[in-house]
């Protein structure tokens, strides 16, 4: 199964093969591979090298690599074929989702305005502060699924932005 | 908890139904025994009214008297105190009726302004105000976070200061009209006013700047009357001309650098304090060696500007070893709560002086493992190496001007090794979530046996 791995700007190619085997970027890698913690922690020694790399979030994927810490994606190779270079265009719809439990004290957009990328959207009480959330890319306000004064939970879809 | 002598319900999870509930803490203290409550640095630490009750109900209140915390808590009440005192103290206003009121005020003082709380401190309710189309956002922002955070919607306006540093100098004062300063902090590196980073000495405080904050903390305790911990804040700017900012009547999250540059207990001491006791040493037997810094690490995402996140630790490892401190509630499967402070752990690192202290809190910071959620400690790493900290040449801005896209210079061996455990995570998830939710005992059970 083949993989595209990108480690903040770095896109890496992955081929996980049979009995533990695989080459990265086309070249075989002898690596001494542990999982420390299941599904979170592995030690993986290359050449000598020794590394320990952390899961810190899967969603966004996170990683901290011998204590430095980098933004990743995977994508495998039927997403690959399914998505390459449509993903965007086909949904064409981005969601503001609450990152965390809390209320939400105001909407500052309503359905079809237009927004830029960063444009406050709403204010999330949560933890003893007000939070702005702000827009993750520019586009047209497709729905607003909250009020204020609503209690949301992490992950609850607040507000939907299609691509203008 | 698991670390208490005895625990007793105090309430729901909810902070007005516990944390914040005086009847209850002070009838709980009462049947448990106690003979003194320490409020500790959140919820009621600032709290005129349960300082009061406390002492009413035949307790010590560990931490100045209802009286000097009134004095003290209300800022514009401060301000005034601290010109009496002959302390200089920022253009400013009285409290404000209504925003029509604040925003005629701003324009006369001129932006950018400060709009802040009269009724606390900790940076909760504060806003910048660049503009004066902002204004009416602001107020309304801050109006309703003051009033969540201290039950008092009141608000003033400050001349914002620029390139400000925010340095605080702590003090101790007995019951027998003995006062000292222990040296300053500067906490300069926060967001949203919340301080993420915090050193002893401050890198631009120069002995003559020192004694002079020194001197000023010293009269505003002097005429306000105050006994315990404290501290007292200003802001500096570059030419080194303070501002006195306000007083927090309580034990500061970032005590351990002072503690580590003094080798003084704060917290005993104020235990003492409230005992009655007198100050066990005097002004000039108070020595500081050494350089430390604090990180907070926090429950936020600094890659989306610091967002709370709560949620589930998969993993934790603190650090260790010379010169580190680490002050922390974190353990492996604890859930952060969404209803309180975003605090986690303050990792302290001390040294002979700022460089070693900076190289100690650096290899700590790289050897701290948190999984399960996002935390600050990516900024902290980073914050680590930044010219502009390493030099001490940064003010409060230092958090806006950092860029969390910057990528990692990573050797191959090591990008190589996180493709595959991204792709082995990436897997192993995928494994997971074929797993039932539920798995009953029984059901282990039956398993097992069909395995033998």
């Amino acid at each position: 199964m083949r993989y595209e791995v990108t480690l903040d700007d770095r896109l890496v190619r992955v081929d996980l093969g049979e009995h533990g085997r695989f080459t990265v970027d086309d070249r075989a890698v002898a690596a001494d591979v542990r999982e420390i913690v299941r599904a979170r922690q592995w030690s993986i020694t290359l050449d000598g090298e020794s590394h320990e790399i952390t899961v810190v979030t899967h969603e966004p994927l996170r990683l901290d690599i011998d204590g430095r810490d980098v933004r990743a994606t995977v994508i495998d190779e039927r997403a690959l074929r399914a998505n390459r270079g449509a993903a965007r265009t086909r949904t064409g719809r981005i969601e503001l989702r609450a990152p965390m439990p809390g209320l939400l004290k105001a909407v500052h957009v309503k359905e079809g305005d237009r927004v830029a990328a960063e444009a406050p959207l709403a204010t999330l009480e949560a933890m003893k502060m007000e939070n702005e959330l702000l827009a993750p890319s520019a586009g047209r306000i497709a729905r607003v699924s909250a009020s204020p004064g609503a209690k949301v939970e992490a992950g609850a879809v607040l507000i939907v932005i299609a691509d203008d | 908890m698991r670390a208490a002598d005895a625990a007793y319900p105090i309430g729901a999870a909810a902070p007005r139904e516990s944390y914040l509930n005086s009847a209850r803490i002070i009838e709980v203290a009462k049947r448990s025994g106690c003979d003194a409550i320490h409020p500790g640095y959140g919820f009621l630490s600032e709290n005129a009214d349960f300082a009061q009750a406390v002492a009413d109900a035949g307790l010590v209140f560990v931490g100045p008297p209802a009286k000097v915390q009134r004095l003290l808590g209300e800022k514009t009440a401060a301000r005034r105190l601290a010109r009496a005192a002959d302390v200089p103290v920022a253009e400013g206003t009285e409290p404000l009726r209504d925003a029509a009121a604040a925003r005629a005020a701003a324009n006369e003082i001129g932006y950018p302004v400060l709009l802040k709380p009269a009724g606390g401190g900790g940076g909760k309710g504060m806003r910048v105000v660049g503009r004066d189309e902002d204004f009416e956002a602001a107020w309304r922002g801050a109006t309703g976070e003051a009033t969540a955070a201290f039950g008092a919607p009141a608000l003033y306006l400050e001349r914002q200061i620029t390139n400000a540093r925010h340095v605080e100098m702590q003090i101790l004062a007995d019951g027998h009209g003995n006062v000292v300063w222990l040296g300053e902090r500067d906490c300069s590196i926060q967001r949203r006013h919340q301080k993420l980073i915090e050193e002893s000495p401050g890198p631009n405080v120069t002995d003559g700047l020192r004694a002079k904050l020194g001197a000023a903390a010293v009269r505003i305790a002097e005429r306000a009357g105050y006994v315990n911990a404290g501290t007292v804040e200003f802001l500096v700017d570059p030419t080194g001309q303070f501002n006195f900012l306000e007083v927090n009547t309580r034990l500061q999250v970032e005590h351990p650098v002072t503690e580590m540059v003094t080798g003084l207990d704060l917290v005993a001491l104020q235990l003492r304090i409230a005992a009655g006791e007198p100050l066990p040493f005097t002004q000039e037997q108070i020595e500081r060696r050494g350089a430390a810094i604090e990180c907070r690490i926090t429950a936020e995402d600094p890659f989306a500007g610091f967002v709370p996140a709560s949620g589930r630790i998969a993993l934790v490892r603190e650090p260790a070893g010379p010169g580190i401190r680490v002050d922390s509630a974190l353990f492996s499967g604890m859930t952060v709560p969404s209803e309180y402070d975003s605090l986690l752990a303050k990792v302290i690192a001390f040294g002979a002086n700022r460089e070693e202290a900076i190289a100690r809190m650096r290899r700590a910071l790289e050897e701290m493992r948190i999984a399960g959620i996002p935390t600050s400690l990516p900024f902290h790493r980073a914050a680590l190496f930044e010219q502009d900290f390493v030099v001490g040449r940064y003010d409060t801005d230092f958090v806006t001007r950092w860029d969390p896209k910057k990528v990692s210079d990573l050797p191959d061996g090591a990008i190589t090794a996180a493709a595959l455990a991204a792709v082995l995570a990436m897997r192993s998830r995928g494994e997971r979530r074929t797993v039932p939710v539920a798995d009953p005992a029984w059901a282990r059970a039956g398993r097992e046996d069909a395995l033998r």
